[in-house]
């Protein structure tokens, strides 16, 4: 217990204001160091981030082909966009078919497989390496081989036909190329397989104990127990799912491209459509810069307020362990 | 038997009569769990097994009914690199994805070393920043990229694919950051204690501990720009010498010659070779690699 | 200080004038043949490949015998976007090769392909003197003649002889009505009902040249009045054309179509040997008179024949009639040698030697009056039922738009869906196809 005169003394004024100096000059120096350190990103930023972005908001007003200087176009563009291009709006519904449809489905599956290893017990890293593997596919390879497996006269139906099943004309008919889609998208989930088998794993085997003891089955353990418990991986992944979902096209471009040569993308029927098909047709074949532009921007507000939606809702559903993030 | 058994003894008594039922009950678990991964694993290989086996027919026999090739015709991979410029374009690929490697790596270890063990002013609304650009759609930026690219004539070539990848990419800073957070302060402490500056503590401190981290990135981004297609098609589609074997392989669906189906799944499956080889050597570094985005994310 | 600011805005302005004028008022450079010349090389961008691109390659090579000093170097397999993707990255080919004139009123109005009129009045070549008058429907716009033709397309009905006899047919079909019939009766079927060989395949997106341009063709359809405005709704003769492809699509079953073009090698064996009318399995098909050349190229053994479309029963003056027009060439913007693209254009276009050698070799029909008159393509009997469509008064190209080949694009989107069964009702569909290509025209 030091008494008042054994405190020390203060130090005179002029050391105070030279160590308040060196402390600023010290924090400068950080200051940069860090912003060194942080300038490609700082440059890359600008560089491919803001100043695109700005400059395609101008483009948006303009009509735009690069051969000739933009002209100022004012709201056409988008009144064109939702008056006058039928095309716009089947884009949105395929695309938002992947989101509502395809991502959660790819999630479900992932899950189901994944709890299917949980309860294997030798070979599990084999199994994990066969699940995982076709998720390594580059995405042109693997829409390739489906496009042959779902010929309409390829293995698939012959298969079919053995079993004297129904065969669909597969990815000659509107109705079933989203079918062949999500095969192509399960076959795929092995990425998401990995993540969720790991959750599983994670999840402490007394909770399990203890639901069993307060009597519930396996359902409702499922239910009140691994649910919650991998919620945080289930949101991370629809999260991932929908921003690429939002960007899906080379499985689509691919396919529509593979028929006859001057099929437009999204043949047969504009069932392959998908919002930035749509976009690149306008904007990469057509040259109608300026209303790919403007595409470009309502994308960015539905992708930004299904992502922010997306995240509000998970406060009521996602379950951390350990409190808050 | 006495009337208290010790727990042991109960135990043993106990273990006998129901360790048969429980055991038959065990084996049927057991088969059933595995019938269904053994069916799923199944599923996952058909394809490849299909593809496989058209990759190694001859064209008359492809769309058949003869679901097996007879004869084996292995000359369709020869074929493939005599009838397409195939070794130009993986010299293509490689270049891209290796380069899209480097430049990641250069570019985003010192950002996500300043975002995780620097302090300084706006340090976390930089974060946000660069959080923020991990979700937003390319498409807004494409089309005054693109004119861009036309203006400097990189159009038709593989600098705008590997260029800006040397400043910067959100999903490695924000893996590297989140690892680099990992690595307790007491290392960086003891080292500006011994006068290092903070380059030397990036380099000989946490470069050498961050080595899976590394390596995981470097995978990821090579991996994903080996399987690129969108941006290949988009900024170099237009001139063949520069395709990638994702344009390739697409492009040549469209030959007015006809498909080949055998050439093209000879051609497939050797653009999925290097990723399925790199695979299996790094498998692990892969899985930890993508668990460290999913459950600590 | 206020007069030379006067003078400078004057100048200026006079300045941002000439500019601003555009091509057509500006002089144009010609080459001097005679004179010495830096040798060169310019590339030529074209959608050919395999045969027709070595065809054509060593035809453009004859330039090099004429002008030694000048080198070509082909480049194929480059579609129309390919060439609008190499134009707007600013290294555009020395000369253009297109299939789709459908682009070429996009072309001149945007100026993407430099007017020529400037070149040939330089040149004092008579545009009306060396072309049929058919040709510059498809290469001219507002009057900019931004394209030439190389060569040109007819279309065509080719029958099977062998399968004609084999089921009692004599002559081939005249009307529409007659196609439809033995079409029916020219299909074979195999033990579990799936077409073995078809009489004829209606449905649109299967082979490039069956199309809503060519049907409508026979039928007399008109796309656009005068004015540009779409008729796919008022003028009859397109529900008459499309109700007439459902009902042989109907009859013979769509499913089982559309099964028996994927067993035959899909769209994708359109130009390969595995072509179903060269295989034998198909016995009538409607194609461009290069089919000639495929048969030969690819040795086909068909015994074939061929011979005009058939058309609308009512409409029976038609027949002799049928789309034609085909590949244009053209000088892209910001060529780095305007003046040799000319020399090798006008080359492509109207030298009679370089147009007779790719006539033979591509079997296309010659484009201009000189080369029609080459006695070995009029010997042919085959190749002159085409060349004999090409000058029939009443065949036509589709009227070319600013929106190049959107209304095709939606039209075959259209045209699909109504072969499938999806359109209910077919005026209120071809009403809506006509607004969605009035509202694409306002996109610019």
């Amino acid at each position: 217990m030091a008494t008042v005169a054994e405190r020390p003394a203060a130090p005179p004024d002029q050391d105070r204001a030279a160590a308040r100096r060196r402390r600023r000059r010290a924090a400068w120096r950080r200051q940069r160091v860090a912003l060194l350190f942080m300038s490609p990103w700082i440059i890359g930023f600008s560089a491919f981030y803001v100043y695109p972005m700005a400059s395609s908001l101008y483009f948006s007003f303009t009509k735009y082909d690069i051969l000739s200087q933009p002209r100022w176009a004012g709201l056409s563009n988008y009144r064109f966009m939702f008056t006058s291009d039928p095309q716009f709006w089947v884009s949105l519904k395929n695309t938002l078919w992947i989101i509502v449809f395809l991502v959660p489905l790819q999630v479900i599956f992932a899950i189901a497989a994944a709890t299917a290893l949980t309860k294997v017990r030798h070979g599990l890293s084999l199994y994990r390496t066969i699940f995982f593997l076709p998720s390594m596919v580059p995405l042109v390879a693997a829409t390739l081989g489906f496009l042959y497996l779902l010929n309409p006269a390829g293995p698939i139906n012959r298969l079919l036909h053995l079993l004297h099943l129904p065969e669909p004309l597969w990815f000659v008919d509107p109705r079933y190329t989203k079918p062949g889609l999500t095969l192509i998208g399960l076959w795929g989930i092995g990425q998401i397989m990995i993540i969720f088998l790991a959750a599983l794993l994670d999840v402490p085997k007394q909770l399990y104990e203890a639901a069993e003891i307060e009597g519930a089955g396996p359902w409702q353990q499922f239910r009140h127990v691994t649910l919650p418990m991998i919620s945080p991986v289930i949101f991370f992944s629809l999260i991932i799912g929908m921003i690429q979902g939002f960007q899906y096209f080379t499985q689509a471009y691919v396919v529509s491209k593979a028929g006859e040569r001057t099929n437009p993308i999204g043949y047969p029927q504009d069932s392959l459509l998908f919002y930035l098909s749509h976009l690149y047709q306008q904007g990469f074949e057509r040259f109608h810069m300026g209303y790919a532009a403007a595409l470009s921007w309502v994308m960015f507000i539905v992708t930004m307020s299904c992502t922010i939606a997306l995240i509000r809702s998970s406060r009521r559903w996602v379950h951390y362990q350990g409190g808050f993030r | 038997m006495t009337a208290v058994p010790r727990a042991g003894a109960a135990a043993a008594v106990s273990r006998r009569p129901v360790s048969f039922a429980i055991r038959r009950h065990r084996i049927l678990m057991s088969v059933a769990n595995h019938s269904v991964a053994i069916a799923l694993s199944l599923a996952f290989l058909l394809p490849f097994v299909f593809i496989m086996a058209t990759a190694l027919m001859t064209n008359q026999q492809v769309l058949s009914p003869n679901i097996w090739p007879h004869p084996f015709v292995w000359s369709n991979f020869k074929t493939v690199f005599q009838s397409f410029p195939f070794l130009r374009y993986t010299l293509n690929t490689v270049t891209y994805a290796g380069l899209a490697t480097v430049g990641v790596l250069l570019s985003c270890t010192p950002v996500a070393y300043a975002l995780s063990r620097l302090r300084w002013r706006g340090r976390q609304v930089a974060f946000m920043l660069v959080l923020s650009t991990l979700m937003l759609p390319p498409q807004v930026t494409i089309v005054p990229l693109y004119v861009i690219f036309v203006r400097l004539h990189w159009i038709g070539s593989l600098k705008p694919l590997i260029v800006p990848l040397f400043f910067g990419d959100a999903f490695t800073i924000f893996l590297l950051r989140q690892f680099f957070m990992t690595i307790p302060e007491e290392l960086s402490d003891a080292a500006r204690v011994d006068g290092a500056n903070e380059l030397q503590i990036l380099t000989r401190v946490i470069v050498p501990l961050a080595k899976p981290a590394l390596a995981a990135v470097a995978l990821f981004q090579f991996l994903y720009s080996w399987n690129d297609f969108f941006n290949p098609l988009l900024y170099a589609g237009s001139n063949p010498n520069s395709w990638t074997l994702a344009v390739a392989l697409q492009q040549f669906t469209n030959l007015s010659r006809g498909v080949l189906w055998n050439l093209q799944m000879a051609a497939s499956l050797l653009f999925m070779l290097p990723v399925i080889v790199i695979f299996f050597f790094a498998q692990k570094v892969f899985v930890e690699g993508i668990t460290l985005t999913g459950v600590k994310g | 200080m206020r007069r030379r600011l006067i003078a400078l805005t004057a100048l200026a302005l006079l300045a941002a004038a000439c500019t601003a004028g555009g091509g057509s008022s500006e002089p144009v450079q010609t080459v001097d043949t005679s004179a010495n010349h830096a040798p060169l090389t310019l590339t030529v961008w074209s959608d050919f490949s395999a045969r027709e691109f070595k065809v054509t390659t060593d035809a453009l090579n004859q330039i090099t015998k004429k002008y030694p000093w000048l080198k070509i170097k082909h480049v194929g397999s480059k579609d129309d976007t390919a060439i609008e993707r190499a134009m707007s990255g600013g290294n555009p080919p020395d000369v253009a090769i297109s299939f789709t004139p459908d682009n070429a009123a996009k072309y001149c109005q945007t100026g993407a392909w430099q007017d020529l009129n400037p070149y040939l009045q330089a040149d004092k070549v008579d545009k009306n003197a060396v072309w049929p008058a058919g040709v510059f429907s498809y290469t001219s716009f507002e009057n900019k003649q931004c394209a030439l033709p190389m060569l040109t397309d007819a279309f065509g009905l080719y029958y099977n002889v062998d399968l004609f006899k084999k089921h009692g047919i004599t002559a081939p079909p005249k009307t529409v009505s007659e196609l439809a019939d033995m079409a029916k009766k020219l299909t074979e079927y195999n033990p579990d009902g799936s077409i073995k060989v078809a009489g004829f395949v209606p449905l649109f997106g299967f082979y490039g040249s069956t199309t809503p341009n060519t049907l409508g063709h026979a039928f007399n359809a008109k796309w656009y009045d005068e004015s540009l405005k779409p008729t796919l709704a008022s003028d009859p003769n397109w529900a008459k054309m499309l109700q007439w492809q459902k009902a042989l699509v109907n009859a013979i079953g769509y499913g089982k179509l559309q099964r028996f073009a994927a067993s035959i090698g899909g769209a994708n064996s359109e130009f390969s040997p595995q072509n179903g009318f060269e295989t034998g399995k198909i016995a009538m098909m409607l194609d461009g008179e290069w089919r000639n050349a495929f048969i030969e190229g690819d040795k086909s053994t068909v015994n074939y024949a061929t011979a005009p479309f058939p058309v609308d029963d009512a409409q029976a003056d038609l027949y002799g009639a049928q789309q034609v027009g085909g590949t244009i060439a053209g000088i892209p913007k910001g060529v780095k040698h305007a003046a040799e693209s000319w020399l090798l254009l006008r080359f492509m276009t109207t030298d009679s030697n370089y147009l007779t050698t790719l006539a033979h070799g591509l079997k296309n029909v010659p484009s201009t009056f000189e080369a029609l008159k080459d006695p070995a393509l009029q010997n042919d009997p085959h190749f002159k039922t085409f060349m004999d469509i090409f000058q029939n008064p009443k065949s036509t190209f589709k009227p070319i738009t600013p929106i190049g080949i959107a209304d095709v694009d939606m039209f075959l989107t259209f045209a699909t869906k109504w072969q499938a069964g999806k359109v209910g009702d077919l005026n209120a569909g071809l009403k809506g196809l006509d607004s969605q290509i009035s509202k694409q025209q306002t996109l610019g």
